[in-house]
């Protein structure tokens, strides 16, 4: 099926870019393994122990509004894909709003269990016909530790805020889908993507598909740039002939070589980093197996983006099993100081986006928003106010994780030791402090007046759970 | 707030008459039972005998560590060391839960409707895996906000370390000297956890916990139990060994560090030290001894400030001068404290007042310090939510000077 765009004149006008600090080069694997089964990949990004799609959706989320001028509370639709939701079953899309400040009433949509999913949130967006909408796709794949799939895993993430008349326009779409069984599959019940590995049919499955869609384009597309689902650094390649272009014009906007399969966000990803870069016409296609495709023809003027800055650290093959989770048993059985979910849930605005309680007595603030006012006591209704993302830490201790609850047993395991510091939040020439994890950072290189920002992450997780809320990372100056 | 005014039997003193503990250590063959039976048999044969029936009332401290008996966890134990239908009342406030039960013990004899009031304390702390052991130790700070950024008390004594350090310029080192004279100390009494000796290497070398905190900083997990006898004026005459509750103060604040205008004083120690004081009538200079809350060594130097045993930053200085050693001129934790003796959570407060009662009473044995007159007992509950201080004095004590400075130290 193809077609012209219906909605004629909805576009990109705001991108975000989210990939996690942890780099494992391929030589690290290469030595671990005594071979390295991901072509094309030279580096890939790892996630953070308290990461996951969710996490890094609401990062690449608030970067790509922090790009726009449209504010999350006017949001009338958000839709997400990725193949590595947090939970086989539940929708993530009503947390992800909160982490945002996405209104209750806005049309949610999810999409999963393809890496189609994220250019398949994109059209389903489009195809509400609710602006502006906020297209999510975000993904940490993950394979068994020395298969190809499992080499090429990374994560990533990329968000788009779409409106009508939107810098860069969606001018044509269109799909095509095959049975072909077998290219990539998960099982139920199982973590792991796997595949056959018959290289000749995995290679026509994903020409046929990604040529059939192209084909599909009304007109002749004639991209200047290919944002081409890439699972590994060889595959998108075997496409260039039917797309007609030359391998620069995917490889210049490919996330694989440097930060490995993003999945579901692939496609997304090199989208955001083309309208980086400012071309003007971009031919996206998400490809998943089954096997289908999506083309997306872009063109006109570059969105503005915004791109995750933290420095990146290269890890070691151990610490990459340790952050992801490999070598880590599950946490102890539980005990004392259970924090219900039912309670956990109440506080989430407080959580997710900071909302603190200014006194109408003497205009102090007080976090969380609750009970009597921190400074003159009085308890009466708090003015719930956002605090800026932005603090300056008053004081750090770094915690072992023998030193932490068991509830971070497993993170600690997998993190290892990490920065528990008091951080102040000023709004409006108030203060007021909340205690919280320093990440993404060696934990003694925090230290008091240093500047963080507030980013969502994992808490820990319990009867199944996940709780999430904010811990913050340092800012440069 | 102080209770020395009002007329009638708020006007007479209250004594504690008696007072013992289980030693503090790791037993795996007590229950919470037996380690109370052998504190209440320690307590009354201090006193020369107590006859069950003359008992009018019961407060016991407990946190619960561990689950067990969470519930009517007070009568468990009073009535198994025969204290039959005597009312009892648990009282739970972190690690100052029985020397909050002391206080409750006072203010049920300041009242008139009682003239002997057990107080005590227990806990069991070391029946459980290390894991499951931490699930508890983190559960008197705020659950929903500190606990969830990944602290337990060892985290949070570091964040208010680190604030301490920093602001006043002072070496780590002045922890290591708490931890060293505390160990010194323990080492001569026979029932404390840890009876070994260290010095400031050993300390400062330790395996960091929590960064400042070395495990030499932090106290130890202990099962334990303690219980004093308290008494009107009228009843304590029929006893041998007395020695007068004059002050009393008590104060809460906000569980949570990050909730509070200081990380580096606990104000609720502060209010509750200038109560007390103001109650019997004393200052910091008048004191001879005091027994204060070491859970970690950072919280002894807090003490000593909002005590006002020193000025605000000097409490590093006074703790490597030697002038809190046992031989000092204001010797502090002559018991080892919580960190050589051992916290029992719900029993620590309960056992400091053991410890004045012995050194009142000249009963400390080899840490026997020369003829004190008063001494201070200071408990805090969890980082500062909640903190009692109480004031004891011989009952042929010295009277203070009028000229003398009772004014607490700012």
């Amino acid at each position: 099926m193809s077609g012209e765009s219906q909605s004629v004149g909805v576009g990109i006008v705001g991108a975000g870019i989210y990939l996690p600090r942890y780099r494992i080069d391929a030589d690290e694997i290469r030595e671990a393994w005594g071979r390295f089964r991901a072509s094309g990949v030279r580096s890939k990004a790892v996630a953070a122990a308290d990461e996951d799609s969710l996490t890094m959706a609401a990062d690449a989320a608030t970067r790509a509004l922090n790009a726009t001028e449209v504010e999350a509370r006017e949001i009338r639709c958000l839709a997400f894909g990725t193949t590595t939701p947090p939970l086989a079953e539940e929708d993530p899309t009503p947390r992800l709003g909160e982490f945002l400040g996405v209104p209750a009433d806005a049309t949610r949509r999810f999409l999963t269990g393809s890496t189609r999913a994220g250019t398949q949130a994109l059209l389903t967006a489009v195809g509400t016909g609710a602006l502006p909408a906020l297209v999510v796709a975000a993904d940490c794949p993950r394979g068994e530790p020395d298969s190809p799939e499992g080499h090429a895993a990374g994560a990533g993430a990329a968000a788009f805020v779409l409106t009508e008349g939107g810098a860069t326009r969606l001018a044509e779409h269109a799909e095509y889908a095959v049975d072909y069984p077998g290219t990539r599959f998960r099982e139920v019940g199982s973590d792991r993507v796997e595949g056959l590995g018959v290289s000749a049919y995995d290679r026509q499955a994903f020409v046929e598909c990604v040529g059939g869609a192209v084909g599909e384009l009304g007109e002749d597309a004639d991209p200047d740039t290919v944002a081409l689902h890439a699972p590994d650094g060889k595959l998108p390649y075997r496409a260039t002939k039917v797309l007609g272009v030359d391998t620069d014009a995917i490889a210049s906007v490919t996330p694989v070589h440097e930060f490995g399969d993003l999945g579901a966000a692939s496609p997304l990803v090199a989208l955001a980093t083309a309208l980086e870069t400012g071309h003007e016409r971009i031919l996206t296609v998400g490809y998943g197996s089954g096997s289908g495709a999506d083309a997306l023809l872009f063109d006109g003027d570059s969105a503005a983006v915004e791109r995750s800055e933290a420095e990146s650290e290269q890890v070691t093959y151990a610490e990459y099993l340790r952050l992801r989770g490999e070598l880590t048993g599950d946490p102890p059985a539980g005990g004392g100081a259970a924090v219900s979910v039912p309670s956990w849930r109440r506080t989430r605005e407080a959580r997710y986006r900071l909302v603190a309680g200014q006194c109408p007595e003497c205009d102090a603030l007080t976090y969380p928003p609750e009970g009597a006012c921190r400074a003159c006591h009085t308890l009466g209704e708090f003015e719930r106010v956002a605090l800026p993302r932005r603090g300056e830490v008053e004081t750090v201790t770094t915690t072992s994780p023998g030193g932490a609850p068991p509830e971070f047993a497993q993170f600690g395991a997998q993190g290892g030791d990490f920065a528990v510091a008091i951080v102040a939040f000023e709004r409006d020439g108030q203060r007021v402090s909340m205690p919280v994890q320093v990440v993404d950072t060696a934990p003694e290189a925090v230290a008091a007046g240093d500047t963080v920002e507030a980013t969502i992450r994992r808490i820990y997780t319990q009867e199944g759970v996940t709780r999430y809320g904010t811990k913050v990372r340092l800012v440069g100056e | 707030m102080s209770l020395s005014t009002g007329g009638g039997d708020t006007a007479s003193d209250v004594y504690l008459v008696g007072a013992g503990q289980s030693p503090y250590g790791a037993f795996p063959d007590e229950s919470y039972r037996s380690l109370f039976r052998t504190a209440y048999e320690s307590a009354e044969q201090s006193a020369g005998g107590v006859d069950p029936g003359d008992v009018d009332e019961a407060f016991v401290g407990t946190l619960g560590v561990g689950g067990r008996q969470l519930g009517l966890a007070g009568p468990a134990v009073t009535e198994h060391v025969g204290l039959h239908g005597v009312p009892c009342t648990r009282v739970e406030n972190a690690c100052a839960a029985s020397g909050y039960a002391l206080r409750q013990a006072v203010m049920a004899v300041k009242s008139g409707m009682a003239d002997l009031v057990l107080a005590g304390g227990v806990e069991v702390m070391t029946d459980m895996s290390t894991e499951a052991t931490k699930y508890w130790l983190g559960v008197s700070g705020e659950t929903e906000w500190e606990r969830m950024a990944g602290t337990t008390f060892s985290g949070v004594y570091a964040q208010m370390a680190d604030s301490y350090l920093r602001e006043h310029d002072v070496s780590r080192e002045a922890l290591s000297h708490v931890a060293v004279k505390n160990h010194a100390n323990g080492a001569k009494n026979p029932d404390a956890h840890l009876r070994f000796t260290c010095t400031v290497e050993d300390a400062e070398s330790g395996p960091v916990v929590a960064d400042p905190l070395t495990l030499y900083h932090c106290c130890p997990t202990s099962d334990g139990a303690a219980a004093v006898f308290v008494a009107s004026e009228a009843v304590a005459q029929s006893f041998d060994e007395k020695v007068k509750i004059s002050g009393v103060g008590a104060a809460s604040d906000r569980v949570g560090l990050f909730q509070r205008d200081s990380y580096t004083s606990v104000p609720a120690s502060k209010q509750a030290g200038e109560a007390a004081y103001e109650m019997a009538g004393i200052g910091p200079a008048n004191l001879d001894f005091a027994e204060v809350h070491d859970c970690f060594a950072i919280a002894e130097l807090l003490a000593y400030e909002d005590l006002g045993f020193c000025e605000r930053g000097e409490a590093g200085a006074l703790a490597t001068s030697g002038a809190t050693a046992i031989d000092g001129e204001m010797p502090v934790n002559t018991s080892g404290g919580l960190k050589s003796k051992g916290h029992p959570i719900g029993a620590t407060g309960a056992g400091q007042a053991v410890e004045a009662f012995k050194q009142l009473t000249g009963k400390a044995g080899a840490r026997q310090l020369d003829d004190p007159q008063r001494g201070l007992t200071h408990n805090v509950g969890g980082s500062g939510g909640a903190a009692v201080v109480h004031v004891f004095e011989r009952e042929d004590a010295d009277p203070v000077a009028d000229d003398e400075n009772t004014e607490v130290v700012r």
